[in-house]
């Protein structure tokens, strides 16, 4: 156990654990930033929704590691095809979950706040996406926790990571590095996955949390 | 004369079909073969412990949050990482061992929480119906609750082989055989065709499981199937 | 005043049309009802009031001026709009969805929560109580009063009603039109009411506008003259065989003529005064008497069959 320590103190193990955060937030944030305005962009026509979904469900099913490395042979090895390769794989949670999210507003919901005098943007702003915010930070927690771990094989192409720690346990047979390598992964994984839920649940306004409970 | 000299220098060509048909017998269908008996397997097991599992959950509701806590915390943990605390284990060695008893950790929170899920949609008319007919709790159980919780149930299996084929290719980094040696393989000699055809072998795979277990969801679903 | 002059509405896509060339004004604090079976258009008509839905052909005039020359958001936010589903915004509370249009308009705050606080007691809900509630705490009653009092909210002269009340149990129903007709009284709004349920447009309109399939206007007039003078088969049998009937709901029993009593009064089965005509037949009736007795201002009279009888055959105006 003290072995692990040591390893978590070396050195690089700071600087690998700096690329694994920085290539995740990246890739996250880059991959909300191309998901969210194609959601907005497409929420009023039902073939752009549709496409969405199919282009989302498909994006899910794509192994992450087949998306890694078909990136390699055309970028090359490095940071840069890790991030490429990582916001691809960022971008189907958010998309679909927002593409849904802003569809599944009720109609009369809608309809009421057009009666009464909202612009469309108004519409937008106020009303559907404060409504959908749970179900977009759901999409963008699933894609976290999917971008963290898959981040770890950044390190088979060249870019980085808490996976070279896994790896140079593996190659040099070496027990305690391979384990402070994955307990590292484990637990970042872990806190993303809760810091994300507590952040989807602070962004649930608080009107459809006292719905929800109700069942209504 | 500077173009000409440079235009005869090959270029590791992206896609080389000569290499794919002449080891198409040799690596690729074994691949592909390894691959889907790994998942299979993996598949089969996850849905031997998850049903009776998620049966048990939903007659003792207690055990849901545990349960739900244990799967999930092992959910949580990114492949390799899993595979590198695996093979730490004395007893367990690199091979396809720790790779099917990742794969069948990752599907038990979804499997169990829709195996859960599946039953609660039952509605509760329709075993009040079954009881009144005389029908003991496990006959209730096999003929009525499951095949209508079924779809849910398929929607959970769905979700959970698409994921076991995916992360089945990072199982060969510990040896556990399937499309993704071809990949890690291609990555190592700098060999594209190699990359992109395991890649896409997977992606594929992957793909072709969604679908089919995607029709077998809707076939489940007539109610679904007619509105559309 | 709502002005709806040989309004057309054709969709361009199936070339279906749904309302056809509609004529009728609605006069200043009154209330229209637009009744008729599904797919006569009445819904429709109603939202190209607020231009929801844009008309085809014709025109729309509110206070003489086509309801075109602003733009539709500005247009709307001086037309109140109360619907079926209520559509409350959940994730706000029930201060903030009142508030929505006032809002818009830029009132100021204070001015907004002494408004809130006045329409939460117009529609019998203490303000201190539901000022910050959410929609999903309050009951199907609760949330169209505060629909009701969100349209309310900027006062506007105009209110579109679309099966405000269709959302809850008839019981709350009944109470719940009751109130709002009391709260018109009082606020003498020009509103568009659309319903499905005759007695309902019987009830509330001070006209009714019947339509038929394809969004034509069969008849347009007041209650009582489309229960006495159906002006076709149609809406004969849209108003119902029982039609004789619900023209004796229209009167109480406290209007009526009354017999001496003389002493008849023992037997007879006494009559709330505050009943319709056709409450206080169907008791008589009930009892196997011919007469009721009726006690006003402290002394008895009789209701008798007969002069029940004479008023539903009377051509004129029941209610004066």
């Amino acid at each position: 156990m003290s072995g692990i320590l040591d390893v978590l103190r070396r050195p690089d193990f700071f600087e690998l654990l700096r690329q694994h955060i920085l290539l995740s937030a990246a890739a996250l944030l880059i991959g909300i930033a191309i998901a969210l305005p194609v959601a907005l962009a497409i929420r009023n026509t039902s073939l752009g929704a549709a496409l969405a979904i199919n282009i989302g469900n498909i994006g899910r099913a794509v192994p992450s590691l087949a998306i890694l490395a078909l990136c390699q042979p055309f970028l090359g090895f490095g940071f840069d095809t890790a991030l490429v390769a990582l916001t691809a794989l960022a971008i189907p949670p958010i998309l679909i979950n927002a593409s849904t999210g802003l569809r599944e507003v009720r109609r009369d919901i809608i309809d009421a706040a057009r009666g009464m005098g909202l612009s469309g943007s108004q519409v937008l702003t106020r009303i559907q996406l404060p409504i959908a915010a749970p179900v977009i930070f759901a999409g963008i927690r699933t894609s976290a926790v999917q971008v963290v771990a898959s981040a770890t094989l950044a390190t088979f192409i060249g870019g980085g990571g808490l996976g070279e720690l896994i790896v140079e346990g593996t190659q040099l047979n070496d027990t305690t590095i391979l384990l402070a390598g994955s307990f590292s992964v484990a637990v970042l994984a872990i806190i993303t996955e809760v810091g994300f839920g507590a952040l989807e649940r602070a962004m649930t306004p608080k009107g459809l949390k006292i719905a929800q409970k109700r069942g209504r | 004369m500077l173009l000409q000299d440079l235009s005869s220098i090959e270029d590791p060509k992206l896609i080389e079909w000569d290499w794919i048909s002449d080891n198409f017998w040799e690596d690729i269908v074994p691949a592909i073969q390894g691959h889907i008996f790994l998942s299979f397997v993996s598949v089969a097991i996850a849905l031997a412990i998850s049903l009776p599992t998620g049966v048990l959950v939903y007659r003792y509701r207690k055990a849901y949050t545990p349960v739900t806590f244990v799967t999930g915390l092992l959910y949580s943990i990114p492949s390799l990482a899993l595979f590198g605390i695996l093979i730490s284990i004395p007893g367990i060695t690199i091979g396809p061992t720790p790779v099917i008893i990742a794969l069948v950790a990752y599907s038990l929170l979804i499997l169990i929480r829709n195996t859960v899920a599946g039953l609660d949609a039952v509605p509760a008319e329709t075993i009040d119906a079954a009881r009144g007919m005389g029908l003991t709790d496990s006959q209730i159980l096999l003929r009525v609750e499951l095949p209508l919780a079924l779809p849910v149930i398929v929607a959970g299996i769905r979700i959970a082989t698409v994921t076991i084929i995916g992360i089945a290719t990072i199982g060969a980094y510990i040896a556990g055989g399937g499309l993704g040696k071809m990949i890690f393989d291609g990555i190592n000699r700098s060999f594209p065709t190699m990359i992109i055809t395991g890649a896409v072998l997977a992606t594929l795979l992957a793909i072709i499981a969604d679908l089919a277990l995607l029709a077998l969801e809707r076939y489940l679903r007539p109610w679904a199937r007619r509105r559309a | 005043m709502i002005e709806f002059r040989q309004v057309s509405k054709t969709y361009p896509g199936s070339g279906s049309q749904v309302v056809k060339d509609l004529s009728f004004e609605v006069p200043e604090g009154e209330i229209c009802v637009l009744v008729g079976p599904s797919g006569c258009g009445k819904t429709t008509s109603m939202r190209m009031v607020n231009r929801l839905i844009e008309i085809t052909e014709g025109e729309i005039l509110i206070d003489g001026e086509p309801n075109t020359a602003m733009s539709g958001t500005q247009l709307r936010r001086k037309i109140g709009y109360a619907i079926q589903q209520i559509g409350l915004f959940p994730h706000r509370t029930i201060a903030d969805n009142i508030g929505t249009v006032p809002n818009l308009l830029g009132w100021d705050k204070g001015r907004i929560k002494s408004r809130v606080d006045e329409l939460l007691d117009t529609v019998s809900l203490s303000p201190d109580e539901y000022r910050d509630r959410y929609p999903a705490e309050l009951s199907g009653g609760q949330q169209q009063r505060v629909g009701v009092a969100r349209a309310l909210a900027a006062d506007p002269p105009i209110m579109l009603m679309d099966e405000p009340f269709g959302a809850v149990d008839p019981i709350t129903r009944e109470g719940l039109q009751d109130e709002f007709l009391r709260i018109q009284q009082d606020i003498k709004k020009t509103i568009v009411f659309v319903t499905h349920d005759i007695d309902e447009a019987i009830k509330m309109g001070n006209k009714i506008a019947i339509l038929k399939q394809g969004g034509v206007l069969a008849q347009y007039d007041t209650p009582e003259t489309i229960l006495a003078y159906p002006n076709s088969e149609f809406v004969a049998s849209f108003v119902g065989t029982d039609r004789i009937l619900k023209r004796l709901s229209l009167v109480r029993v406290g209007d009526m003529r009354l017999e001496p009593a003389n002493g008849e009064a023992e037997d007879l089965p006494r009559i709330d005064g505050n009943l319709s005509v056709r409450d206080a037949l169907s008791e008589i009736i009930g009892s196997g008497s011919t007469k009721g007795v009726v006690e006003r201002d402290g002394e008895k009279g009789l209701l008798t069959i007969d002069a029940i009888e004479k008023l539903s055959r009377a051509r004129d105006d029941l209610r004066d």
